[in-house]
């Protein structure tokens, strides 16, 4: 869409596609002018990339930024947003930027931004940053006192180092794994794995020139019934594995080539985890399949239901003692873990897939074909904002016998079947998910999103 | 208390002190309206040593690479070498983040076109507009090219350009001892490789480490240059030579240590050029009259500009001229070389002048015509230069007058230019003549005017 404004400045940041209307250098300044003005001194900021070729523009925007007011900046080259989380930790950073749109177009770009520890911003924090931003008065270093930068190549290698220390890799590497990099940040990590620790990853689209995607870095199962599903059965494959640009979303298909539903991925691996964790809680948002839900009770879990949004997950984290949560994720294949401090991470949530099959002893088409089967439908539609309480209105009367939840847009559930009815954060449309056990619910589906293009722009 | 330009932004381009007034998004947005101006393409950005310099070079990348250009970095080089190497590679147009001779807090962009020339007065009006307007150019992700690097090249094309007009093993052949404060500016590795590993000298270098600070003041005059005559004494040198941060200015001292009058330079300059194939020279109107000496025994033509680098090579360019320079800020234009000023060429002329006449730079010095010269500055407010001008103009009834930057009023005895600078309150004064005397009393007089 050409011309279609498309910049889009929250508590999760600064995300637009880069050009007129959309996310632009003045832009890139200000909001790294802000969060340098944002964060405390001590320590110093680690900034990384994902391959899009608008990555460069935007890091020197970031990194000028930072060195104006006065921090020392770590620059990590072409990284995940999970590395990057790594290396605050480990360089006792104050915090850092990650510029990367991980499932968004490649036009498209963003800033992320990581606190002390490597945390997302609590939605205090990224109120302040907000305000800072706006005002647009920043805390400018004297010309004494201005940043340094320095660059650092090894920041996979010591994210790998983590890894490596809470998976048995001996046993992981024989695994033969097809995977589709999307062009993205995965690809230097899967092939450091290759070359470092001997696995065996076949990866494709694993250059990272960044023009062009070779498809949506979306972890759909339409995305990956593109490319990677008919290629896992000929190279005879255990799986495929699909990541999106900055790798913190997964998707897989099985050895026999299905594509499965990034659904999945959270209650697989709430199925995985639940039995070794002290924690019962799975943290979880409004939108995602009630498979959860099934699994987690096999193993006394309970799922905690938040609204949809990054910033919705970190706050309910908060909520909780970190050793009561088993994981935290989401239907994107976006998954977090304790073990890896509530950091959204594909990778790792690969080798914790890769690491059930190995103790089940199963590949992933029996452990999969074990799970009752849930069907469930997206749509969307797009948004004409003054209309919308009043559709959400109508369909609470009109489904009054299901059980209302109203955190985010109209959540209503029946005994086996639930709708989800609400706007997005990141695009000016209303989504529409609708979910049963066993066959798909299309007359649901159909007349929820009859009566929302009622309500439509 | 005079008002302190701590930003300016105008036709010359963005100059200001680091911080609170010249801030990363006013370099990226002035960047984005220069690769607007130049247009999609390679762009050469450099910089000089001082600290602000990564900070201010990532926001001027990022506003190239916004407007669409492909950014070649050639990293911490002298502005010459820049100028060179961005008219050598037919790059779209070269940046260079450096503030000269200004003092370390400040830093600024100095903008180049194709050929590696200072913009006209039209053009650069015409990118101040462009930036005014804020219509920059936005690439879209598959439009945005990306940075490389090239620290090898640029170098090695200046000493090229520069040895092709001197005899190097004549020069190499009398192992000149010579003494280089280099002021830890974007000159010292090259300054060191050029006047030992190529021109085989001595060296005595003090200030060549371009990671630190600047230790005196920028500027290269005479009351700055204190350790460079100490170490040409202690050394015994031939000749020492000083910088600026960014390598187009040369100061030079003596092998008893004292440092020239830029004027003296300039005209040392002018003969080794004319000498070598006379032509016309251009120089500013604050610069000695020696220059017209000179060019009279050469049978040339003098041309008088405003003060200026920019004026003096768009006059240069227009008249074809084979040299020329600004006497009292010490730059060396040679276009053979590039129509910039050019510390190396300046160095390479004085070191091929000795060999090739045997004479210490003192000796050369001191055959050149003599005159006496006085300058100062004056607190004066703007708007009162029409009226001194006038006063002048009836003081002087006898005199001959321009009035192309400021007023210079030339009498038999000599001549005095008053002119008020363009970023400060204050008035310039530079008057010359054949002896003390008469200097002290054109001096005093116009002084008394300005009241």
């Amino acid at each position: 869409m050409p011309g279609q404004p498309t910049l889009r400045i929250s508590h999760v940041g600064l995300r637009g596609v880069v050009g007129p209307g959309g996310l632009t250098a003045a832009h890139v300044l200000d909001f790294a002018s802000a969060f340098g003005t944002f964060l405390e001194s001590g320590g110093p900021v680690v900034v990384g990339r994902d391959p899009r070729a608008s990555g460069v523009m935007l890091r020197d925007g970031v990194l000028a930024s930072l060195l104006a007011c006065g921090h020392d900046v770590v620059d990590l080259g072409i990284v995940s947003s999970p590395v990057i989380q790594h290396a605050i930790r480990r360089l006792d950073a104050a915090g850092g930027i990650s510029i990367g749109a991980s499932h968004n177009a490649v036009e498209w770009n963003a800033l992320k931004f990581f606190g002390h520890r490597g945390i997302y911003l609590s939605t205090a924090e990224s109120s302040e940053l907000l305000d800072i931003y706006h005002l647009r008065k920043f805390a400018f270093a004297d010309w004494t006192a201005v940043g340094k930068l320095r660059a650092e190549s090894g920041a996979i290698d010591r994210y790998l180092d983590d890894l490596a220390a809470a998976y048995d890799f001996t046993a992981l590497r024989r695994a033969k794994v097809v995977v589709d990099c999307c062009n993205g940040t995965s690809s230097p990590i899967l092939r450091r794995m290759n070359e470092r620790f001997g696995f065996q990853f076949i990866l494709i689209n694993e250059t990272t020139e960044g023009v062009w995607f070779a498809h949506e870095p979306s972890t759909t199962r339409s995305t990956m019934a593109l490319q990677l599903a008919p290629l896992v059965r000929p190279l005879g494959a255990d799986a495929g594995f699909l990541f999106d640009a900055d790798s913190d979303r997964v998707a897989f298909s099985t050895g026999s080539g299905d594509p499965i539903s990034e659904e999945v991925v959270l209650p697989l691996l709430a199925d995985f985890l639940l039995p070794h964790s002290s924690g019962k809680l799975v943290i979880t948002n409004l939108s995602t399949t009630a498979l959860t839900e099934e699994i987690a009770q096999r193993h006394g879990g309970k799922v905690v239901r938040v609204p949809v949004g990054r910033q919705s997950a970190m706050d309910a984290l908060a909520r909780y003692r970190p050793e009561q949560i088993a994981l935290a994720g989401e239907g994107t294949g976006a998954v977090m873990m304790p073990r890896f401090r509530f950091v959204y991470d594909g990778i790792a949530s690969m080798l914790a897939i890769l690491a059930m099959t190995l103790e089940r002893g199963q590949p992933l088409s029996v452990i999969v074909a074990a799970y009752p089967r849930y069907s469930i439908l997206k749509g969307q539609v797009p948004l004409s904002p003054q209309r919308i309480p009043a559709l959400f209105v109508e369909l609470r009367e009109r489904y009054h016998d299901g059980r209302a939840d109203i955190s985010d847009g109209l959540r209503v559930d029946w005994p086996d079947r639930w709708f989800h009815v609400r706007v997005s954060q990141t695009e000016p449309i209303l989504r529409v998910i609708c979910e049963r056990r066993g066959d798909p619910p299309i007359g649901l589906f159909d007349s929820l999103m009859e009566q929302a293009r009622a309500h439509a722009a | 208390m005079p008002r302190e330009h701590l930003l300016k932004i105008g036709v010359s381009g963005i100059r200001g002190v680091v911080g609170e007034f010249l801030t990363p998004q006013l370099a990226r947005a002035f960047a984005q309206a220069f690769g607007t101006y130049v247009g999609a393409g390679r762009v050469v950005v450099g910089r000089d040593t001082r600290a602000t310099g990564p900070m201010l070079q990532h926001a001027v990348q990022c506003g190239l690479l916004a407007a669409g250009c492909e950014v070649i970095d050639v990293g911490v080089l002298p502005t010459p070498t820049i100028q060179i190497y961005t008219g050598a590679t037919h790059a779209r147009g070269g940046i260079a983040i450096t503030a000269s001779h200004n003092p370390p807090e400040y830093n600024a962009l100095k903008l180049f076109n194709s050929a590696g020339l200072f913009f006209n007065h039209y053009e650069r009006s015409e990118l101040l507009d462009i930036y005014h307007q804020s219509g920059f150019r936005q690439a879209s992700n598959h439009e945005i090219r990306g940075v490389s690097a090239d620290y090898s090249t640029p170098p090695r094309l200046h000493f090229d350009r520069v040895l092709a007009h001197v005899d190097r093993d004549r020069i190499r052949a009398r192992r000149f001892r010579v003494a280089l404060d280099g002021v830890n500016g974007a000159g010292s590795v090259m300054s060191v490789a050029f006047l030992r590993d190529l021109l085989g000298c001595e060296l005595h270098a003090i200030s060549v480490d371009p990671t630190q600070v600047f230790p005196r003041i920028a500027e290269p005059r005479p009351d700055t240059l204190g350790e460079l005559s100490a170490l040409v004494r202690r050394h015994s040198c031939d000749i020492g030579f000083a910088q600026d941060p960014d390598g187009d200015r040369l100061a030079v001292a003596d092998e008893s240590g004292r440092v020239l009058d830029n004027d003296d330079v300039l005209a040392l300059a002018v003969e080794a050029a004319l000498a070598r194939r006379p032509g016309d020279v251009v120089v500013n109107l604050t610069t000695s009259a020696a220059i017209d000496d000179i060019a009279r025994r050469f049978g040339v033509r003098v041309w008088r500009t405003p003060v200026g680098e920019a004026n003096v090579v768009e006059t240069m360019q227009s008249a074809g001229a084979v040299i020329g320079g600004e006497g009292s800020n010490g730059g060396i234009v040679f276009p053979a070389v590039h129509s910039c000023r050019d510390s190396y060429t300046g160095m390479a002329f004085l070191l091929d002048r000795m060999a090739a006449t045997g004479a210490t730079i003192s000796a050369l010095a001191a055959a050149l015509p003599r005159y006496y010269r006085k300058y100062a500055t004056v607190q004066f407010e703007h708007g009162r230069l029409g009226p001194l001008m006038q006063a002048l103009e009836d003081n002087y009834a006898d005199a001959e007058f321009d009035r192309s930057d400021g007023l210079k009023l030339t009498t038999p005895s000599g001549w005095i230019h008053v002119r008020s600078s363009n970023t400060e309150p204050i008035l310039r004064l530079a008057a010359e003549a054949k002896s003390e005397a008469a200097v002290e009393d054109l001096f005093n007089q116009v002084l008394r005017l300005t009241g």
